[in-house]
């Protein structure tokens, strides 16, 4: 198969060996041109709208054929102009209506693969296949979309390269030539075998959406939105006296309450929908061979997203305060990238009950300790600077009530509300505290802090790429550091904060053996 | 991964790295902070003309604080910056009122920048950069004669190609 290539021809990028030159280029599922023609029109919508305004208006019935007829007549272009192959080595894409432009991925760099399906692609069973590789060029804004496949096809193909990815990063694979010789991915040995469930969806979760934040985004967001009407809306409202008449007579004491009662309201319900269509279905799976972790959600569109192990450096539980007091977390993949834009986090578990996220970390990493571990706490002088900060950002409000009221007409009660900023204060300090502490396993470092926003972040060790010891002025001064453990994966950094120096350098050691050791005093 | 070395002491700490950056980079530092320094009278002094009336009283402490900061904060930052390379890692320290250690072992280290502006070359100095895959951890070393610079830029590149793997 070592055939040599035509001399006119330029190489491809690192030629690897057996390279078959004649694989035919296919088309995109026909169904696509179903799909496509309803795509454009959404895009055209304004246009169309424009053109169907302006056209009643005349007798211009040719203007609204075009409308029409162009977007589905690019639909149809934009199916006729894509084809695609998939050599032994690389994947291929050719479109363009106009410019012509050809992407190619090697499989051997393939990292992640996306199945995404609309509501129209679901109702024809298509799907499109997103293909993330780790090219670290700048290229990779160029998403590499196959728009679509059947879904069989689309499952199909994610197997054959993620495997192919497998064969090559695997610790033979500088020992072996690439990947081993498969002529397509059609012929791929791989037989779809039944995934691992590691987590199904229960409807009932959606009772902690509200508890999340992102409803009362929503909900602020649709407020802001019809603020822009406002003016509209509201001149009309002001001009019926009834309306006029009932809020004119709203006390502000009436107004405050209620409005943020329908606030919380509105909040609600928006969090509880948005739950239920991005996480309708969550599920999350390990195939049979233990080598990709595949999530699946989405009530009208759906996604599966398909995670390599290999880049999966750690979990981190998200509790933030709403769904820790209820019990309730959401689980995350601290996930590497070879670029740098690629690596975060990818949801594995959607707000569920505390018991669900512990065993669905457990099943994902195959122990339990990481989760369970009990956590150092950092002592004394950890809490004393938990109780000053906290203190000192609560003391502000009242102060600032008291100056208010010594200096301006403001009246005096406005400073007992401003009290309650103390014991808030107080109850912010027990509490960051409390979160406060550090773990190591036999294979991960565990680190957890904050109140509101609490995490508990679980780093593989061997993930781990350096040290940073940071220390302020005072933390100085109070023989504390905060132990930073930077990664190639998630937020590139993991921090144990305000540790006494002694116990950070030896948690630095032991997580890492023989990396700090030749800088002990 | 050996998990056979030695426990650590309740008392442990860090030494410092082993080479202080070079003399002549307090000189840097303070004709840095001179310029931040003069340019901040001159913002005061054109907003107190122009904009708004600064007490007189604020000339005499701001030019206090300057001076302060222009004399002390270049020494104090001499005793703090260090740096050193071993075989194994890079361990750096910078900082003046705080300060940060920064430790990244050589398998890791992915790109060694060295970098020289218009100043450091005057006073023969440079700076060299060691990045880890990680957007965390870029280990800084400022201000080290030219010649150390270029031995160590050498040395990094020579012992981060011995080591294999993508480094992530």
């Amino acid at each position: 198969m070592t055939q040599a290539y035509p001399p006119a021809h330029p190489p491809p990028p690192e030629p690897p060996t057996g390279y078959v030159p004649d694989v035919p280029w296919r088309r995109l599922d026909p169904r696509m041109l179903l799909v496509h023609p309803v795509v454009e029109l959404v895009k055209f919508l304004p246009v169309l709208v424009g053109i169907f305004v302006l056209g009643s208006n005349g007798n211009q019935g040719w203007w609204q054929l075009f409308g029409v007829a162009i977007p589905i007549g690019l639909g149809i272009m934009r199916f006729l102009t894509t084809t695609f192959r998939i050599t032994p080595t690389q994947i291929e894409l050719q479109r363009g209506l106009i410019g012509r432009k050809v992407l190619t991925a090697r499989l051997d760099r393939v990292r992640a693969v996306e199945l995404t399906s609309t509501p129209m692609h679901r109702i024809l069973g298509l799907a499109k296949v997103e293909v993330g590789t780790a090219s670290g060029a700048k290229q990779d804004d160029d998403k590499f979309a196959l728009d679509g496949l059947p879904l069989d096809e689309a499952r199909h193909l994610r197997v054959a390269l993620l495997h192919r990815v497998d064969v090559a990063a695997g610790p033979d694979a500088s020992s072996e030539s690439l990947p081993r010789g498969h002529d397509s991915y059609d012929a791929s040995p791989v037989a779809p075998v039944e995934d691992e469930q590691l987590l199904t969806f229960d409807p009932g979760w959606v009772r902690y959406a509200p508890l999340t934040s992102s409803g009362s985004v929503i909900a602020a967001g649709v407020i802001a939105a019809l603020g822009q009407f406002s003016d509209q809306i509201g001149s009309r409202l002001f001009n019926d006296p009834e309306v006029r008449h009932t809020v004119e007579h709203l006390s502000l004491a009436a107004a405050i309450p209620l409005a943020l009662a329908a606030f919380l309201v509105l909040g609600a319900v928006f969090s509880v929908l948005g739950y239920l269509v991005t996480n309708w279905g969550f599920s999350l799976a390990r195939d049979s061979r233990g080598r990709t972790f595949h999530v699946r959600r989405g009530l009208l569109t759906s996604t599966e997203t398909s995670l390599e192990r290999e880049r999966v450096r750690g979990l981190s539980v998200d509790e933030p305060i709403g769904l820790r007091l209820a019990h309730a977390g959401r689980l995350y993949a601290i996930v590497t990238g070879v670029s740098k834009k690629e690596a975060g986090r990818t949801q594995l578990v959607p707000p569920a009950p505390r018991a669900v996220i512990d065993e669905t970390g457990i099943r994902v990493l195959e122990q339990p300790e990481p989760l369970t571990l009990p956590l150092v706490q950092h002592g004394p002088a950890a809490r004393r600077r938990r109780w000053t900060r906290a203190l000192l950002g609560a003391v502000v409000l009242p102060v600032v009530a008291v100056v208010l009221v010594l200096t301006t007409p403001v009246p005096g009660w406005v400073v007992l509300p401003a009290l309650v900023a103390l014991p808030v204060g107080a109850a912010l300090a027990v509490d960051r505290y409390r979160r406060l502490g550090h773990g190591l396993t036999d294979q991960h470092l565990v680190v957890r802090s904050g109140s509101l926003a609490g995490r508990r972040d679980i780093v593989q060790r061997t993930g781990i790429i350096g040290w940073n010891l940071q220390q302020s002025w005072f933390q100085r001064r109070a023989g504390l550091v905060t132990l930073v453990a930077t990664t190639a994966a998630g937020t590139q950094a993991y921090a144990a904060i305000d540790v006494p120096e002694p116990l950070a350098i030896a948690l630095a050691h032991d997580a890492v053996p023989g990396l700090v050791e030749p800088f002990l005093a | 991964m050996s998990s056979d070395t030695s426990p650590v002491p309740g008392n442990a700490a860090l030494r410092d790295p082993a080479h202080q950056v070079s003399p002549k980079a307090p000189l840097l530092w303070a004709a840095g902070a001179g310029i931040r320094s003069l340019l901040l009278l001159v913002a005061v002094v054109v907003a107190d003309l122009f904009w708004i009336d600064v007490p007189w009283w604020v000339y005499p402490l701001l030019v206090v604080v300057l001076i302060a900061y222009v004399v002390a904060m270049p020494r104090v930052r001499y005793r703090i910056h260090r740096w050193e390379s071993t075989d194994t890692a890079v361990y750096t320290q910078t900082g003046w009122l705080s300060r940060e250690r920064r430790i990244a072992p050589m398998s890791r280290v992915q790109t060694v920048d060295f970098e020289q502006g218009w100043i450091d070359r005057l006073l023969g100095l440079a700076n060299v950069t060691v990045t880890t895959a990680s957007a965390a951890g870029p280990l800084q070393i400022s201000a080290i004669d030219k010649p150390v610079a270029d031995r160590l830029v050498d040395d990094l590149t020579r012992r981060t190609e011995a080591e294999a793997g993508d480094a992530t």
